[in-house]
C-alpha cells in the first residue's frame, strides 16, 4: 500500500466518522425527551405527508423544466459553433455554479417580485418562485452536462450525414439522440437530487407550510418548533429518499463529465447556423442573465453606500471569507488524496476499488448537509454548546459538500497525469515531495486552482448549515441576507447580496488566477 | 550473459487462464528485438523487467544478481516509451537531469555528465527548450540522453520509435545500437516493424500468446523461417 493510498483510507475513515456519528445521533432518537414510538408513524401525519409530496413534486417539476429546455439549448450551442457572443453566453451559463443561492433568490425577487420587471406579485412565493430559482441554477448546469455529449459525436459522422443528405430529423434520429440518450437520465436524476436537497431557495421563496420541503421542515423543526424528534424523523426520511435516488444514479453510471470551468469549451461541432437555435440560446441567456442584471441595477440604485460602510457587514464578510477558504483547503486536500489513491488503483487494474474510493467523496449527495447538521446537533447538544462550534462544523460540512466538485474537476486531470507519467516517475524514483513539486503541481495547478476556487465560492454562498447553527454574532453574509429578508429590508438585502456576489467572484478569480496560474500542460 | 530471464510467469488479474512464460538471455552490448502480434506479451515482458508488473514466479538476473524483488527505481533498468517520456512543462535539461537526481540537487560532475550526454546526441543549445517545441525525433533523442546519464545496465525500448517516419526511425535505431555497444548495455527492442529488427539486432525473438516461440538470427527468422506463425505474421505465408 502506497503512502497516498494510506492517506486516502485515512480520509475515508474520517468521512465515515463524520457521516456515521451524526447518523448515530439520528438513530438514537429514542433517548430524545418527548419521544413517543408513534412519532415514527410519519404516514399518519398530514403535515409530513404533504411535505414529502411537495419535496418530490417540486424536484420533479424543477428537473423537467430545467433539463427539457437544456436539451434544446445545448443542441443549439453544439450546432452553432461560431456565432457572436457564444463564448460570453457559455461563460454566463457557468456563472450560476458560483452564484450563491441567496443572491440568485434576490435576483429572482428583483425581476419577478412586486415592483420588478415581470411582477408576479404574491404568487412568486411558493412553487412558482421555487421553480424559477431552480431552473435558474439547473438549466445552465444541465446545458454544460449535455453539451459534451454532442461534442462527442465524431466529426466524420456529421460529414457522412451531410454527404448522405440527412434532414434535421434524420440527424437527430441517427446521430444526436443515440449520443445523448445514455447520459440524459443521469442528468435528469442529478438535477432532481439537487432540487430535492435544495434548502436556501425553498427557505426564502417557499410560501409557508404548503410549500415546504423536507430540508426546510427539518430546519423549522429545530430552530422554530424546538422539536428535535420531528427533525430527526424528517431527516431520516430525507436520508432514505436521497439514498434511493443515489442508488439509481450509481446504477446508471452514465453521468457525463461536467465542464465546470467558466471558460468556454472548444466546439468541434459543425456549424449549422439556424435562426431558431440562436433564438433558443438568446431566450435562455436572458432568463439566466436577467436576475443578475436586475440585482445589479437595484443594488446600485439602493443603499449600497450604507451597506459597504457598515462595520457589521464587513465582519460578516470576513467570517464568510474565512469559512470559504477553510472549506476550500480542506476539500481540495481530501480530494487530492482520494483521487491520488483512486488513480493508482485504476492504474493497477483495480477498477472497482478505484471507483469505490472516488465515490466515497460524494457521500454528501446521499447524506444532505441539513441531515448531517441535524445528526450533529442531536449528537453533540448534550455535551457541548453546538452554537459556539459553528465555524468548525460549517467548514467541515461545506468541505464535504465541495468534495464532489473537487473530484469532478480535478479527477480527469489527475487520472490522465497518472496514466501518462506513473511508470516514468516510478522508474526515475520520483515520488513524494519531489514528484509533487516538479511534476504534479505544475501539471495540475490549474485544476487544483479551479477546484479550490469553486469550493471557496460555494462555501461562501452557503445558506444551509450556517442557518442551523448560526447566531447573530456568527452570521455570514448569506445568513445576514436571510435575516434582512425576514425583516423586510429588501433594499439592504439586495445591496448585501451584490456585495456577496462580488466577494465570491473576486475570490473565485483570485484563486483561479493565482493558484491556477497559467496552463503548463 | 548480462540479462537472464528464466521461467518468468505472469497472468493478468481476472484474465483468462492463459499464463505467460518467458525464458530469455541478452548479452552485454546486444540489442535483442522482440516482434509479434499486438497483445502477444512483448510489452508485458518489458513491464515485468522494469518492475511495473510483478511476476507470479521465475527470475530476472542482471550480471548474475536477482532483481525481480527490487523496487522499480532500484533496478538497473531504464526504459523509453513510445510517448510521454518527457514532462511537457519542464525544459529539456531538467527532463534529463531528473534521471540523475529526482531532487535536482546536482553536483558539478553531474552537470557535466548531462552536458556531455546532450552533446553526444547533438542536442547542445536546446537545453532551455520545452518538449513541445521539438520534433518527435528530437524528443526521443532527449529520452536517449536520459538513458545515457542514468547509466543502467539494461535498456528497454517499448515501441520507442513507432511514431517516427522511416528515416528518423532508422537513424535513431542506429544511434541506439552504437550506444548499447559502447556502454555494454543489454537492450530489448519491442517493435512492430520487422525492418527495425533487421537494423538493430543480430538476434530476434518472435512472441505469441505470451511465449517466445522462436529466437533466431534476425535475417533467418524474418526471411527463411518455416514457422507458420511467423510467416503468417509477416504476411509471407
Amino acid at each position: 500500500m502506497t503512502q497516498t493510498e494510506r492517506s486516502a483510507y485515512l480520509v475515508i475513515a474520517i468521512l465515515a466518522v463524520l457521516v456515521l456519528a451524526p447518523m448515530g445521533g439520528l438513530l438514537s432518537l429514542g433517548r430524545l425527551p418527548g419521544f413517543e414510538p408513534q412519532d415514527l408513524q410519519f404516514w399518519q401525519s398530514t403535515y409530513i405527508r404533504r411535505v414529502i409530496f411537495f419535496s418530490l413534486w417540486q424536484a420533479l417539476l424543477s428537473a423537467l423544466l430545467s433539463v427539457v429546455p437544456a436539451i434544446l439549448v445545448a443542441r443549439a450551442f453544439a450546432l452553432n459553433g461560431n456565432f457572436p457572443f457564444r463564448s460570453l453566453l457559455l461563460r454566463l451559463f457557468g456563472l450560476p455554479l458560483v452564484v450563491p443561492s441567496v443572491v440568485a433568490v434576490m435576483g429572482i425577487v428583483s425581476v419577478y417580485g412586486s415592483g420588478g420587471w415581470i411582477p408576479l406579485g404574491r404568487s412568486l412565493y411558493g412553487l412558482n418562485g421555487i421553480l424559477l430559482a431552480h431552473v435558474f441554477f439547473n438549466l445552465p448546469l444541465a446545458v454544460r452536462l449535455l453539451l459534451p455529449l454532442w461534442q462527442g459525436i465524431p466529426r466524420h459522422h456529421w460529414e457522412l450525414a451531410e454527404q448522405m443528405g440527412f434532414s434535421g430529423w434524420h440527424r437527430w434520429r441517427y446521430l444526436e439522440w443515440p449520443a445523448i440518450r445514455e447520459g440524459l437520465p443521469g442528468v435528469l436524476l442529478l438535477v432532481f437530487m439537487l432540487c430535492l436537497t435544495s434548502f436556501a431557495v425553498v427557505l426564502t421563496l417557499g410560501g409557508g407550510p404548503k410549500s415546504t420541503t423536507l430540508e426546510v421542515a427539518i430546519y423549522q423543526s429545530l430552530r422554530f418548533d424546538f422539536d428535535p424528534v420531528q427533525a430527526v424523523v424528517l431527516a431520516l426520511l430525507q436520508l432514505s429518499l436521497c439514498l434511493l435516488v443515489a442508488v439509481v444514479i450509481l446504477k446508471m453510471q452514465k453521468l457525463p463529465e461536467v465542464e465546470i470551468s467558466i471558460s468556454s469549451p472548444a466546439s468541434e461541432s459543425r456549424d449549422y447556423r439556424s435562426l431558431l437555435n440562436r433564438l433558443v440560446i438568446l431566450v435562455a441567456g436572458i432568463y439566466v442573465g436577467l436576475p443578475l442584471a436586475s440585482l445589479l441595477i437595484d443594488a446600485l440604485s439602493g443603499p449600497l453606500a450604507q451597506v459597504v460602510t457598515n462595520e457589521y457587514i464587513w465582519q460578516s464578510a470576513g467570517k464568510t471569507l474565512m469559512l470559504g477558504l477553510g472549506a476550500a483547503v480542506l476539500s481540495v486536500t481530501a480530494g487530492w488524496f482520494l483521487l491520488g489513491a483512486s488513480s493508482q488503483l485504476a492504474n493497477r487494474g483495480q477498477l472497482r476499488r478505484a471507483r469505490l474510493v472516488e465515490i466515497s467523496g460524494s457521500i454528501i449527495y446521499v447524506v444532505p448537509p441539513l441531515v448531517l447538521g441535524t445528526g450533529t446537533f442531536v449528537l453533540l447538544s448534550d455535551y457541548i454548546d453546538v452554537f459556539s462550534w459553528v465555524y468548525p462544523i460549517v467548514i467541515v460540512i461545506n468541505a464535504m459538500m465541495g468534495l464532489p466538485f473537487v473530484i469532478r474537476s480535478l479527477g480527469p486531470a489527475m487520472r490522465q497525469n497518472q496514466m501518462r507519467y506513473q511508470n516514468l516517475c516510478s522508474s526515475l524514483a520520483l515520488s513524494g515531495w519531489n514528484r509533487f513539486i516538479f511534476i504534479d503541481w505544475p501539471l495540475l495547478r490549474r485544476s487544483i486552482g479551479l477546484s479550490a476556487a469553486l469550493v471557496a465560492a460555494l462555501a461562501m454562498g452557503d445558506l444551509g448549515v450556517i442557518a442551523l447553527f448560526g447566531t447573530p454574532n456568527t452570521a455570514t453574509l448569506p445568513l445576514l441576507i436571510y435575516q434582512q429578508l425576514g425583516a423586510y429590508l429588501i433594499p439592504q438585502a439586495t445591496a448585501t447580496a451584490l456585495l456577496l456576489l462580488g466577494l465570491c467572484l473576486l475570490v473565485f478569480w483570485i484563486i483561479e488566477r493565482y493558484i491556477g496560474g497559467k496552463d503548463d500542460a | 550473459m548480462m540479462l537472464e530471464i528464466g521461467a518468468l510467469r505472469y497472468q493478468f488479474p481476472g484474465a483468462d487462464p492463459e499464463i505467460m512464460q518467458f525464458d530469455l538471455s541478452v548479452a552485454a552490448g546486444e540489442v535483442l528485438s522482440l516482434i509479434g502480434p499486438s497483445g502477444s506479451g512483448k510489452s508485458t515482458l518489458l513491464n515485468l523487467i522494469a518492475g511495473f508488473l510483478k511476476p507470479d514466479s521465475g527470475h530476472i538476473h542482471v550480471d548474475g544478481e536477482a532483481i525481480e524483488h527490487l523496487p522499480i527505481a532500484q533496478r538497473p533498468v531504464t526504459i523509453v516509451f513510445q510517448q510521454h517520456n518527457l514532462f511537457p512543462h519542464l525544459d529539456l535539461y531538467t527532463n534529463v537531469a531528473l534521471g540523475v537526481d529526482p531532487s535536482l540537487k546536482l553536483s558539478t560532475e553531474q552537470d557535466q555528465l548531462i552536458e556531455d550526454a546532450l552533446d553526444s546526441l547533438a542536442l547542445s543549445g536546446l537545453e532551455k527548450r520545452k518538449p513541445g517545441e521539438l520534433s518527435g525525433g528530437q524528443r526521443q533523442r532527449i529520452a536517449l540522453a536520459r538513458v545515457l546519464v542514468r547509466e543502467r545496465k539494461v535498456l528497454l525500448l517499448d515501441e520507442a520509435f513507432a511514431a517516427l517516419g522511416p528515416a528518423q526511425r532508422e537513424e535513431l535505431i542506429v544511434l541506439v545500437k552504437a550506444l548499447v555497444e559502447r556502454k555494454k548495455m543489454a537492450a530489448l527492442l519491442v517493435s512492430h516493424q520487422p525492418r527495425d529488427a533487421l537494423i538493430a539486432s543480430d538476434r530476434t525473438a518472435f512472441v505469441q500468446n505470451g511465449r517466445i516461440i522462436a529466437l533466431q538470427p534476425t535475417r533467418q527468422l524474418l526471411e527463411e523461417t518455416d514457422l507458420v506463425e511467423v510467416r503468417s505474421y509477416l504476411g509471407s505465408l
